[in-house]
């Protein structure tokens, strides 16, 4: 793997992601309802894999197990603004323990308690998880994912169980979705080029040598899957205020494997990347599933068939790992073509 | 009880069987490969719609299908693959996984296709005035007769040493005279062999054959075969025996808890992963980047 990831300040590299984030909310966000929508959730996932992008890209160590903060940050965040009588009415809700049916706050400091509680939840369970390497790493955040699934999928006393808790307000103005990202992107790209992200990427590239310089592989880790672990719940927060509801199924294997594969596909090791990756995986599906509805696509009708697009993407994904296994981007962060003097 | 004890016993040779395919193709490229579900799941459709044929022709044919996709799996997708970041392989088969799962939802439907596969397995039988059912004691012979055929093929022949040899260390390995190419490819058809094996027994058991129907169990093994021990085939085998006969022994004692069965499967599986970071039957840890 190539030793990659920015160590300075570069203005080009952070206003780069931003300026293409505004441009893609202004213009594909604002052409029609259904694609204001998808740039919503949109948002909300590419939140997620910069989450993902702190921890996994730097560190190099996967982890399935950031779909559980997800799970968490959204459970809180629906939890804490759904209407009383909805909690107390609803026939999903009707075994939920009763403190929690009072529980109501604004929707914004629902994001911040959601990024809190899920930071937390990080904080706790990586000073377990952080000890371990490699597979064993991965296996281990898995099983953080399956039992935090199991449990809010089977414990009706805590939440809505396999159904769907409905009423969670909406956050309809997309320019609050592009904001709350914005803010992640710059504070990821400032952790990057700190010297967390600079030692942790040296235990990336060399787990003996970075040791043996004094950096404590647990503790940088531990930080970063910390910070991660906010940024995923403060994702899964805005995600339910994006589709008005929270549902447990909605943050199990797919999602983890869709954001994962939109950090990797883009480049794990740059901000670019995850925002790289998000943007093709999901335009990928967005334009095949306009062609399945026959929709010409940019006045061009191509029309496929039914139930071939999840095909498609799916081999799309394979064909751009084959074709650049370091990501799209090959991890570089965003800078403007050089032009050679002569 | 006898029965119960029969179950965890089956449930557990079924994993270590499926955990040994996986360990397979991961000892020789250290690619966790995902797919494997997908072999399964052709394997049992396979076995499904050719129940018309003699079991024995079926199977053969099962078989041979079942391989053909693991070596088109190898030769489309993974050997272009060899030597990138394990991470990357991985995401790669969760890509292939994904792909063959809606192949075969558009060739064989959404909907489960199901077939009675070797009506003579079912029902059950008594002795000493217990009541087990034959599928059990089939699958325990069945998974011995095929752990032992593994074990000779592992231990006493030339590609069992490679195997081994490759497991221990790829580099070294190929610098004694191993054939990469070929190894790699012949752990991808072991591994399609045991797939079919894996499903011919969960058939008998549940003939609903959904696009997802290797899924739940590929997983279980791969956890299985983390706390069991990467780097060996033994630690896979035993660390999937340990899953299916623990997951059998809490949905039989939690009684209404076991819905949480899985939960406390994972926190089992964290406190092993814990004390013993390498797996069971590691000695030492060890430094690996996945």
């Amino acid at each position: 793997m190539k030793h990659v990831g920015v160590t300075k300040f570069s203005i080009q590299n952070l206003l780069g992601p931003i300026v293409f984030l505004i441009l893609l909310t202004q213009f594909v966000g604002g052409a029609s309802t259904s694609l204001q929508l998808i740039t919503q959730s949109a948002l909300c996932l590419f939140v997620m894999v910069l989450a993902l992008q702190v921890f996994v890209g730097n560190s190099g160590v996967l982890s399935f197990g950031h779909g559980a903060f997800a799970l968490i940050g959204s459970y809180v965040s629906a939890m804490l603004t759904a209407p009383v009588n909805i909690k107390d009415n609803s026939l999903a809700m009707n075994q939920l323990w009763e403190p929690l049916v009072p529980l109501q706050v604004n929707i914004y400091v629902s994001l911040v308690i959601s990024a809190v509680v899920s930071g937390l939840i990080a904080a706790i369970t990586g000073s377990l998880l952080m000890r371990l390497n490699g597979l064993a790493a991965g296996i281990a955040t898995f099983a953080l994912l399956g039992v935090a699934y199991n449990v809010f999928f089977n414990n009706k006393k805590i939440g809505p169980g396999s159904q769907a808790l409905p009423g969670v307000p909406w956050i309809t103005n997309t320019w609050i979705l592009l904001l709350l990202a914005v803010v992640t992107l710059i504070i990821v790209y400032l952790l990057n080029i700190s010297w967390i992200g600079r030692t942790l990427r040296a235990t990336r590239e060399d787990a003996m040598a970075a040791p043996a310089l004094g950096i404590s592989i647990f503790k940088v880790r531990l930080i970063a899957f910390t910070i991660s672990g906010a940024i995923a719940g403060l994702s899964g927060g805005m995600y339910s205020h994006v589709a008005g509801t929270f549902q447990v199924q909605d943050y199990y294997l797919e999602f983890t494997f869709i954001t994962l594969s939109m950090l990797i596909v883009g480049g794990s090791a740059s901000i670019w990347g995850a925002l790289v990756g998000t943007f093709i995986i999901t335009a990928v599906g967005q334009v095949l599933l306009m062609m399945e509805q026959d929709i010409p696509v940019f006045g061009l009708q191509v029309n496929i068939p039914l139930g071939s697009r999840a095909v498609i993407i799916a081999l799309t994904f394979v064909v751009m790992l084959l074709w650049r296994s370091a990501g799209v981007t090959n991890g570089k962060e965003f800078a403007l073509p050089k032009f050679k003097r002569k | 009880m006898v029965q119960s004890i029969l179950d965890a016993i089956s449930l557990g040779g079924l994993y270590s069987l499926a955990a040994l395919g996986l360990g397979l193709v991961f000892g020789v490229m250290r690619l966790v490969n995902f797919a494997h579900a997908e072999l399964i799941t052709i394997a049992a459709y396979t076995l499904v719609l050719t129940t018309q044929f003699p079991l024995v022709v079926s199977l053969l044919f099962t078989i041979i299908v079942t391989v053909f996709v693991a070596l088109v799996m190898e030769f489309s997708v993974y050997r272009r693959l060899r030597g990138v970041n394990p991470a990357v392989m991985l995401i790669a088969s969760f890509g292939l996984s994904t792909v063959l799962q809606r192949v075969y939802e558009l060739m064989f439907g959404a909907l489960p296709r199901s077939a009675v596969v070797a009506p003579f397995l079912r029902g059950d039988f008594k002795i000493a005035g217990l009541s087990i059912t034959i599928s059990s004691v089939i699958t325990i012979v069945l998974t011995i007769a095929i752990l032992l055929a593994m074990g000779y093929l592992i231990e006493r022949t030339s590609l069992g040493l490679q195997l081994r040899a490759a497991s221990a260390d790829f580099k070294t390995a190929r610098l004694l005279g191993v054939r990469s190419n070929r190894l790699i490819s012949a752990a991808f058809g072991l591994s399609g062999v045991l797939a079919a094996c894996v499903a011919l027994i969960l058939v008998i058991q549940n003939p609903q054959i959904s696009p997802y129907y290797g899924l739940n169990i590929t997983i279980l093994s791969l956890v299985g075969i983390v706390i069991g021990g990467i780097a060996s085939l033994r630690g896979a085998a035993l660390g999937g025996f340990i899953v299916g006969v623990v997951l059998s022994a809490l949905n039989t004692l939690l009684g209404n808890g076991r819905v949480y069965a899985y939960s406390w499967l994972f926190i089992l599986v964290l406190v092993i992963l814990l004390v013993r970071p390498g797996g069971l039957l590691s000695k030492g840890t060890e430094l690996e980047r996945v």
